[in-house]
């Protein structure tokens, strides 16, 4: 008989993919980030390790900076759920079948751009000059004003990541369409409550894959924050790039990136947290657990007939 | 035995306010249905009448419209013209929440991410029914359908049969007028299916709730139904009992459908009375086709009997036919024959395993039937090329 090859070896080209480039370098920053900068001439060393930069980090601007990241990650990533979950479940269960095809590469379209030359046209859209701006003075409004403010960020974000929400959500929508939600209107249940009782907790693997898929990218990035934000716009991922390029601070920019990767670990821990203890009362009112019969019925009335 | 008292309890006494039209609470009535599919019709001008309390089947092949028909009835499909009524009140217009119906769906369609008990309790909350009496309703239903012991189970560990179970319990909770099952067995292997067959209809006259239940297997339609509608494009080819359904056969389609034929097809002879096909003249008991039309000649495979061929003579007599054996095959009870007539046509005959008589492959054989066992039809190109006619293969 042939011998079967184990399964992990399948993975094995993935897992070594994942230890030299993710595994490794994510090491080496939490290594650097107990080190120091020696001297304007070298980035970091480690002969003497210390928490001194991780005390750097948590001076009042860094603690702004990370603050406002956090904001515009949050308020990004519930914008794109609540903007998302409408379109990605019209997609799924209302549009027809024949056109899904077509949605689905409308919503991909604008990730044939690049990314900074799409954020650089909203700043264009949206600058005092625009052509929004001219059409709304030509009927007597002010000059638009929201370039550099936080909602210029928020549309930049919502822009950029929607399609990174909906797609997951849409497979997870799809998924649960058909006999299904059909059985819940059988058993008498209306739209809304096979919605919040059938189909949003089946899709919930695909609310989970869209929320992380905005979140995680969202934290890190800062090119449409501050494209659209200007001074409004600091996020700790331009704190961290610069550390790195311009002060040549490997050092203290391992260590933001390190409490960064904390804060997105504890903020997801937390709003699941949150989503857990808001629905609790609704999953308990539905729970019916029955437990094991009190005593086998079926077997001892059979005896019974038997010895009578 | 379990006890089964709150689902006995109301059913057929179900609180129905408005009996309008004399139709007694559990009546289906389809009035001329009509539903269209872009330009296909699925189902055309249809009408039937389903008696309270029966268990009836629609029995046809896929795409003769017998689900299309049963997704009207649950509200999942509305008719492009006609009326369904149930218990007097049309259901044009009425959403499938709002129906007094419940459907066993093909694939079960359990809701994964619920228990076996809080998948047959989603009814009952549906209609605010109290937390107590849900609990008692939910152990009845599931005592019911004997899943008690798995109540707390998710439904991915059950088995089909105990998924096909709780489906049941599910629907029955609600204490529906009328159950719909959508071809609920056909996932189930054939020993589970034959027990599942019994016991629905044991449940179904002991609850007394009207049944339609859909199928494409016409044994399974045999053995539960009070009648049985066998369908052909939209339209009901015949709406009888079993017994005549299998004996009397309103049309080739319908002979073909159910059981087993063997076609004979040629001119008409002797008054309308025979087929005079290639390899045999079959005569019928009496004249039943039109002198100089086509016909179609059926004579069931266990109503053939046969021998070893003695005689060299082959010149046949009446309601015979001579070949050369080429397959048997034990199907239990009976031996089957499979006979080459011709390049074009075999023949199945069947008889009872004690007084088969002992053949091999390759012996030339004579079968041979008696006329009031064959059944006369006009030709119909439809029903015996669509595929219909015993199947020429052992």
């Amino acid at each position: 008989m042939r011998r079967r090859l184990p399964g992990f070896l399948l993975a094995a080209p993935a897992w070594a993919w994942l230890t030299i480039f993710f595994v490794a370098p994510v090491a080496m920053v939490v290594w650097f980030s107990f080190g120091y900068k020696p001297s304007i001439f070298a980035t970091q060393a480690t002969d003497k390790l210390s928490f001194d930069r991780y005390a750097e980090v948590f001076s009042p601007t860094f603690f702004a900076t990370f603050q406002n990241t956090l904001w515009v990650g949050v308020a990004g990533t519930v914008l794109c759920f609540l903007i998302g979950l409408p379109v990605a479940y019209w997609m799924a269960v209302k549009a027809p079948p024949s056109r899904r095809g077509l949605l689905i590469a409308l919503v991909m379209v604008p990730f044939w751009t690049n990314f900074l030359v799409r954020t650089i046209g909203w700043q264009v859209i949206l600058s005092p000059e625009g052509w929004i701006s001219t059409a709304l003075q030509t009927v007597g409004f002010e000059p638009l004003a929201i370039l550099n403010t936080r909602g210029a960020v928020l549309l930049g974000v919502v822009y950029n990541y929607l399609p990174l929400m909906i797609l997951p959500l849409f497979v997870a929508f799809d998924r649960v369409n058909g006999p299904l939600r059909e059985a819940s209107k059988d058993l008498g249940a209306g739209k809304w409550t096979t919605f919040f009782r059938i189909t949003l907790p089946l899709a919930q693997p695909g609310i989970v894959a869209g929320v992380l898929l905005v979140f995680i990218p969202l934290m890190g990035d800062y090119i449409t924050a501050t494209v659209l934000g200007g001074a409004k716009g600091n996020m700790v991922g331009q704190l961290v790039a610069s550390q790195f390029q311009t002060a040549q601070n490997w050092a203290l920019g391992s260590a933001m990136a390190v409490v960064l990767i904390f804060v997105i670990l504890l903020t997801v821990a937390i709003g699941a947290g949150i989503v857990w203890l808001v629905t609790l009362p609704i999953r308990a009112s539905h729970r019916l657990v029955i437990g094991a019969p009190a005593a086998a019925p079926a077997s001892v009335s059979i005896r019974e007939e038997v010895a009578a | 035995m379990t006890q089964a008292s709150t689902i006995e309890a109301e059913s057929g006494t179900a609180p129905e306010p408005v009996t309008s039209r004399g139709e007694a609470p559990g009546t289906v009535v389809i009035d001329t249905v009509t539903k269209r599919y872009g330009d296909s019709t699925a189902v055309d001008g249809l009408s039937l009448t389903i008696e309270a309390g029966e268990f009836i089947s629609l029995l046809g092949p896929s795409g003769c419209g017998k689900t299309t028909t049963l997704r009207m009835i649950a509200g999942f499909e509305e008719p492009d013209a006609g009326d369904i009524r149930v218990s007097g009140r049309s259901l044009l217009g009425v959403p499938p929440y709002r129906r007094d119906v419940n459907t066993v769906f093909q694939a079960y369609a359990l809701f994964p991410h619920m228990s076996v008990a809080e998948n047959v309790a989603y009814g009952l909350q549906q209609k605010r029914t109290p937390k107590s009496e849900i609990r008692d309703r939910v152990v009845d239903a599931l005592d019911l359908a004997q899943m008690r012991g798995f109540a707390d189970r998710k439904p991915t560990q059950l088995s089909g049969g105990q998924q096909q179970r709780v489906a049941l319990a599910r629907a029955l909770v609600n204490r529906p007028s009328v159950l719909l099952l959508d071809e609920p067995l056909g996932a189930l292997d054939r020993q589970l299916r034959e027990e599942m067959q019994l016991e629905l209809k044991l449940l179904q006259s002991r609850l007394g709730i009207t049944f339609v239940f859909v199928t494409h297997d016409q044994g399974e339609a045999l053995s539960m139904s009070d009648r049985i509608a066998i369908m052909r494009s939209g339209r009901i080819e015949q709406l009888a009992d079993a017994d005549t359904v299998y004996a009397r056969p309103a049309s080739a389609y319908v002979a073909a459908f159910v059981g087993q034929q063997n076609f004979f097809r040629g001119a008409v002879a002797e008054r309308g009375a025979a087929v005079d096909s290639a390899h045999a003249l079959v005569r019928g008991a009496s004249p039943a086709l039109q002198e100089g039309t086509a016909g179609l000649a059926a004579v069931r495979p266990e109503f053939v009997s046969i021998d070893a061929d003695a005689s060299a003579d082959a010149s046949g007599a009446v309601n015979t036919a001579r070949g050369t054996l080429i397959g048997v095959s034990h199907l239990g009870e009976t031996m089957q024959y499979l006979v080459r007539l011709g390049d074009d046509q075999s023949l199945i005959a069947r008889r009872p395993s004690p007084e088969a008589p002992q053949l091999a492959v390759g012996d030339a054989v004579v079968c041979s039937w008696r006329a009031e066992s064959v059944l006369l039809f006009p030709a119909d190109d439809a029903a015996s090329a669509g595929g219909y006619v015993a199947p020429p293969t052992a």
